[in-house]
C-alpha cells in the first residue's frame, strides 16, 4: 500500500538501534585508548596487549570460561533429559510447566539468596549434614561459596538455565516425537531407540541455540559472579566494572579492553556454533540425498 | 453497476503476471474467470478490489474511475476460497462487521445480520462461534457477509473449490439465487469449466495472463477460438486440413463446414463421434473405460495415426478388438484457424 | 501412555526437578518471616513480621519505590511491545530497502552481553545528559527486552498473515480500523507475552540500572540486591517474595485488562 507505512513503522527501532550500535562502538574505541575527554588521544593497542598479558586477567578468564562452559553443558544435559521427561509423560503443558516457567522468570539475584540460604555453611544443607551425622561443626561442610571452585555459583546457573533448555526445546521435540517419534516405533524401533534415532537428533537445533544463548549469557554475566564470586579472582564481567568505575579514570580503557575481549569471546563462541551447526546440517542433507 | 477494466497490466516481485487486460462487465452481469491455476485470474480480482495495485490502466466503475480509491471505498467485495471469517468474533458479529466500520448502530447491525442469515439459511446461528460450523455453513456466512457490506461488485475467489461434491451443487444454486434476487455485478473466479458454464452469463477465458476469449459459455464451448481455450473445455483429437468452397478437407475425411477459406484444425471430441459395429472397417476398439454413467470407447484405425475417442451411454456389445464403423456429428465439429 | 511402568525414572525425574525449583522459594517464604533460626534447626525458632514491615511501613521509602519500579517496568513493557508489533509488520508485511539490515539490528542486541552494551552506552548517555534519569534506563532497559519482544512479535504476525487484513478491507474497514478490530485481537496472545516477557527483564534488571541510573534512579531491585549481598537473608528474602508476588500480580492483571478485548477468550471459558 503506501510506500512510506514501512519506513514511520522501523522509525522507532531505527533510532534505538543507531544508539545501540553507537554504545557498543563507542566502547570499542575506547578499548583502544582513544578518550579525547580525559585527554586520552592515542589509537593504540597497549591496553589489550597489557590486559592479555597480565595474570590476573588471565585467571579471571579461566575462571569466567570454568563457570559458563560446566554450567551450560549441564543445563543442556540435565535440560534435554528433563525435556524428554515433560514429552513422554504428557506433562508438555499443563501445570508442570508452570512451575518451570516460574524458574525462568525468578531473576538471578534472587537465586543468589538461594544458594546463600542452601549452601553457605550455616545453611539448610549443612544443617540437614549435621542433624544426619556427616558433619560435626559448620566449618566441616564444604565451602560453596565466596570460593575459587564457585560451585554456588555453578549451582545458581542450573537452577535458572535447566528449565531455560527445558522451555525452550520443549515445543520442538513434543512436535517431533508425536509425528516421526511415533512413527519409528510403528515401525519397530524400541522408545529407547526412536528417542536417541530420532526425537533427540532432530530435536538438536533448539537444544543446541538453547546452550549457545545460555553459554554466551554466563560468560558476560554480572549479577551472579558479583552476589557470589570469590574476592580473587573475580568473573570477568565484575573486574571489568571494577575497573570501569576505578577513580583514576585512566583505568576506562583497561575496562574497554576487557569488554572488547568478552564480546570477542562470546562472538568466537556464536561463530564456533554456527559453524557445527550449518556442517552438521550439510552431513544431514547428504544423508537424506542417500 | 458496469465495471470496465482497461489495459491493466500487473507485476508483482519483477515479474508479469497481468498483461493489458481489457474486460467489461455489464451492471447486473455474472461473467467467470476461467483458468488453470496461476494464469493471473486471482491477481485480476485482486486488483479490482484494490489489494494489488496496476502497474498501467485503470479500473472503471460505473464510468467512475477508481484507481485512486482505496480498497476499503471501492465497494468490490471478495469472497475468498478460504473464506477468511474472523476466528476472534461470534457469526452475528463477522457478518455485521462492514456494518460497524461504517458506523451503524448496534442494534441495528445485528438485525440486519439475522436478516443475513436467514437469506443464506442459517437461521438460528447468530451467536455461534466460527469453529463451531462446517465449512459449507463458514461459506454461507462469508457470502452473508460480502452482501453486508452492499457491494457494487461481488468477487467470487474460487469459492466452491474446498467443498465436498454434493455440497458445490447447493451452494452453487444458493449464489446464483442471491446474484438473480440482488442483482449484484459479479466476477467468479474458478478453474472448473462446468461451474464457469453452468453459471455464467459470460466467460473470460484466462491463460498466461491474458484473455483468450470472453464470450457466452455456449460459444466460448462450441467455437473456442484457438486449441487453448478448446481444450480446456473437453479435450479430442485434432485432423489439419482445409477449408475450400464450404467444405473441410483433410487426409482422412472431407466434410461440410460453414467457414472461410483457409487452413484449419478439425477438433473432433468424443461427442461428435458416433460408433456402431460392423464387419469390416478401417478402425477399432483398443480400450472400453466405464465412466459411471457411460463408457469412453478409444478407437485407432489400422494404420495406427489416427486414436479417436466416443461415449456409449448403452453398453451395447461393443467390446475391445471389435472393428466399428464411425459417423461424424457436423454439428459438433470444432473449426479452429491456423 | 502406553506403558506407564517404562516411564518411572522419568517421572522421578521431573519430581525431582520440581522439588529443586519449588524448595528454594519455600525456604525464602520462611526466611522472609524469621526472627530466629539458629543452627542447627532446620525449621525457625521464632517468627515475626520484621521484614514484611519494614518493606510496608507508612513513611518508608521502600514502597514508593517499588511502585514507581512497577511504573518503570511496565512503561518498559508497554514500549517495548509497541515497538516490536511495528517492526514485526514492517518486516513481515512490506518490502523496503534496508530490510536485511533492520532485521540483524533487532536481534544485535542479543549477540552483545548486556555488561559490555551498558559500559559502551554509558558514556554515550552521559554525553546526551541521559545517564542518571529514569528516561535513560528506560531506553537502555528498551534496547535490551526488543530482541524478545520482535521475535514474538514476529513469528505470530507472520502466522497470521496479511490475509485478514486484506478481507477487511474489501469488507470496507480502513487500514487502520481492520488493525484495530482484526489484527489486534489476533495478535493479543503475543502482545500479552511480549509485555511480560520485557516487563520481567526490566524488573530483574540489577547492574544495567546500578550503572545507568547511576544510584539516582532506585529500582525494587536496587534496594534488594544490597540486602542479599550482605546476606541478611530475612530482609533479602522478605524483598524476594515482595518482588515475586507484586511481578505475579502485575502479570495477573495484565492478563485480565488485556483479555477483556478478547471476547473469544471469555467465551469459551463460559463452555
Amino acid at each position: 500500500m503506501n510506500k512510506k507505512t514501512p519506513y514511520i513503522l522501523i522509525m522507532p527501532i531505527v533510532l534505538l538501534g543507531v544508539l545501540f550500535i553507537y554504545g557498543v562502538i563507542n566502547g570499542i574505541v575506547q578499548s583502544f585508548g582513544y578518550i579525547p575527554a580525559f585527554n586520552l588521544r592515542d589509537f593504540t593497542l597497549d591496553y589489550y596487549i597489557e590486559v592479555i598479558k597480565s595474570p590476573a586477567f588471565l585467571d579471571s578468564l579461566k575462571v569466567t570460561l570454568h563457570i559458563s562452559l560446566i554450567s551450560s553443558i549441564l543445563a543442556a544435559v540435565l535440560g534435554t533429559i528433563l525435556t524428554a521427561a515433560l514429552v513422554y509423560t504428557g506433562h508438555a503443558e499443563g501445570k508442570v510447566l508452570k512451575v518451570i516457567k516460574l524458574a525462568i522468570l525468578i531473576p538471578h539475584t534472587i537465586v543468589a539468596l538461594f544458594s546463600i540460604s542452601i549452601l553457605s555453611q550455616n545453611g539448610l544443607l549443612a544443617r540437614l549434614f549435621y542433624k544426619i551425622g556427616l558433619i560435626n561443626v559448620q566449618s566441616d561442610f564444604p565451602l560453596f561459596l565466596y570460593t575459587k571452585n564457585n560451585l554456588g555459583i555453578i549451582l545458581g546457573y542450573l537452577w535458572k538455565e535447566v528449565p531455560f533448555v527445558a522451555y525452550f526445546s520443549l515445543s520442538l521435540m513434543s512436535s517431533i516425537n508425536k509425528t516421526l517419534g511415533e512413527a519409528a516405533e510403528n515401525l519397530g524401533a524400541s522408545r529407547l531407540k526412536s528417542f536417541f534415532h530420532i526425537t533427540l537428533p532432530l530435536s538438536m537445533p533448539a537444544i543446541g541455540k538453547a546452550f549457545l544463548i545460555i553459554l554466551t549469557f554466563s560468560f558476560g554475566a554480572y549479577d551472579l559472579p558479583f552476589l557470589l564470586g570469590a574476592t580473587v579472582p573475580k568473573a570477568l564481567p565484575v573486574q571489568a566494572h571494577v575497573e570501569y568505575i576505578h577513580p583514576d579514570l585512566r583505568h576506562r580503557p583497561y575496562a574497554m579492553a576487557m569488554n572488547g575481549l568478552i564480546l570477542l569471546i562470546t562472538w568466537t563462541m556464536a561463530g564456533i556454533y554456527y559453524l557445527l551447526s550449518s556442517r552438521n546440517r550439510i552431513k544431514g542433507d547428504k544423508h537424506e540425498g542417500y | 453497476m458496469e465495471l470496465e477494466i482497461k489495459n491493466i497490466s500487473v507485476s508483482l516481485s519483477n515479474k508479469e503476471i497481468l498483461k493489458s487486460i481489457n474486460l467489461v462487465v455489464k451492471d447486473g452481469e455474472f461473467i467467470s474467470l476461467l483458468g488453470a491455476s496461476g494464469c493471473g485470474k486471482s491477481t485480476l480480482l485482486k486488483t479490482i478490489a484494490g489489494i494489488i495495485k496496476q502497474r498501467e490502466g485503470s479500473i472503471l466503475l460505473g464510468g467512475k474511475v477508481l484507481d485512486k480509491v482505496p480498497p476499503y471505498k471501492r465497494k468490490t467485495v471478495i469472497v475468498f476460497q478460504d473464506f477468511r471469517l474472523f476466528p476472534h468474533m461470534t457469526i452475528a458479529e463477522n457478518i455485521s462487521f462492514p456494518l460497524k466500520m461504517l458506523g451503524v448502530n448496534k442494534s441495528e447491525y445485528r438485525k440486519r445480520a439475522i436478516e443475513l442469515l436467514k437469506k443464506v439459511k442459517l437461521e438460528g446461528y447468530e451467536d455461534r462461534h466460527v469453529d463451531e460450523i462446517s465449512g459449507g455453513q463458514k461459506q454461507r456466512i462469508a457470502l452473508a457477509r460480502a452482501l453486508a457490506a452492499d457491494p457494487v461488485v461481488l468477487l467470487l475467489d474460487e469459492p466452491f473449490s474446498s467443498l465436498d461434491v454434493n455440497l458445490r451443487k447447493d451452494m452453487r444454486e444458493l449464489v446464483q439465487d442471491l446474484q438473480k434476487e440482488l442483482k449484484i455485478t459479479t466476477i467468479l473466479v474458478t478453474h472448473d469449466q462446468e461451474e464457469a458454464l453452468t453459471m455464467s452469463d459470460r466467460i473470460a477465458f484466462m491463460h498466461n495472463g491474458e484473455i483468450q476469449q470472453y464470450d457466452s459459455p455456449e460459444n466460448i464451448f462450441k467455437n473456442p477460438i484457438n486449441t487453448i481455450v478448446a481444450d480446456y473445455f473437453a479435450e479430442g483429437t485434432y485432423v489439419s486440413g482445409h477449408i475450400k468452397d464450404k467444405r473441410f478437407i483433410s487426409d482422412f475425411f472431407s466434410i461440410n463446414a460453414n467457414k472461410d477459406n483457409g487452413s484449419y484444425k478439425c477438433l473432433i471430441r468424443p461427442s461428435a463421434l458416433k460408433i456402431s459395429k460392423t464387419r469390416d472397417s478401417q478402425f477399432k476398439v483398443v480400450a472400453k473405460v466405464y465412466q459411471g454413467d457411460n463408457y469412453l470407447i478409444k478407437i485407432h484405425n489400422t494404420d495406427g495415426n489416427l486414436k479417436l475417442e466416443s461415449i456409449l451411454v448403452d453398453p451395447v456389445d461393443i467390446e475391445v478388438g471389435d472393428k466399428v464403423s464411425i459417423e461424424l456429428d457436423k454439428d459438433k465439429l470444432i473449426f479452429i484457424p491456423e | 501412555m502406553k506403558d506407564i511402568s517404562s516411564n518411572k525414572p522419568l517421572k522421578i525425574f521431573i519430581y525431582i526437578s520440581l522439588f529443586v525449583i519449588l524448595a528454594p522459594m519455600v525456604i525464602i517464604t520462611l526466611w522472609a518471616f524469621t526472627n530466629q533460626w539458629p543452627w542447627p534447626n532446620l525449621l525457625p525458632t521464632n517468627y515475626s513480621l520484621r521484614g514484611i514491615k519494614e518493606i510496608f511501613a507508612p513513611y518508608g521509602k521502600v514502597f514508593p519505590i517499588l511502585i514507581s519500579s512497577i511504573t518503570l517496568s511496565l512503561t518498559v513493557a508497554l514500549l517495548s511491545a509497541i515497538i516490536a508489533i511495528m517492526t514485526a509488520r514492517a518486516i513481515v508485511f512490506y518490502d523496503f530497502s534496508g530490510k536485511e539490515l533492520l532485521d540483524f539490528i533487532s536481534m544485535a542486541p542479543n549477540l552483545v552481553p548486556s555488561t559490555v552494551f551498558a559500559m559502551g552506552i554509558h558514556v554515550v548517555l552521559i554525553r546526551m545528559s541521559l545517564a542518571n534519569t529514569p528516561l535513560g534506563v528506560i531506553i537502555v532497559h528498551l534496547i535490551y527486552t526488543l530482541p524478545y519482544t520482535i521475535n514474538i512479535m514476529r513469528n505470530l504476525t507472520e502466522s497470521i498473515g496479511v490475509d485478514m487484513e486484506h478481507q477487511a478491507y474489501v469488507l470496507g474497514a480502513s487500514p487502520w480500523k481492520s488493525f484495530l478490530y482484526v489484527s489486534f485481537p489476533l495478535l493479543l496472545p503475543g502482545i500479552i507475552a511480549s509485555i511480560t516477557m520485557a516487563y520481567i527483564l526490566s524488573f530483574s534488571q540489577y547492574f544495567v540500572t546500578l550503572l545507568i541510573g547511576g544510584g539516582k534512579v532506585m529500582t525494587f531491585s536496587m534496594i534488594m540486591v544490597p540486602f542479599i549481598a550482605k546476606g541478611d537473608r530475612t530482609l533479602g528474602s522478605a524483598y524476594a517474595l515482595v518482588f515475586v508476588l507484586s511481578t505475579l500480580l502485575v502479570f495477573a492483571i495484565i492478563n485480565t485488562l488485556l483479555k477483556k478485548f478478547q471476547k473469544r477468550e471469555e467465551k469459551s471459558n463460559w463452555n
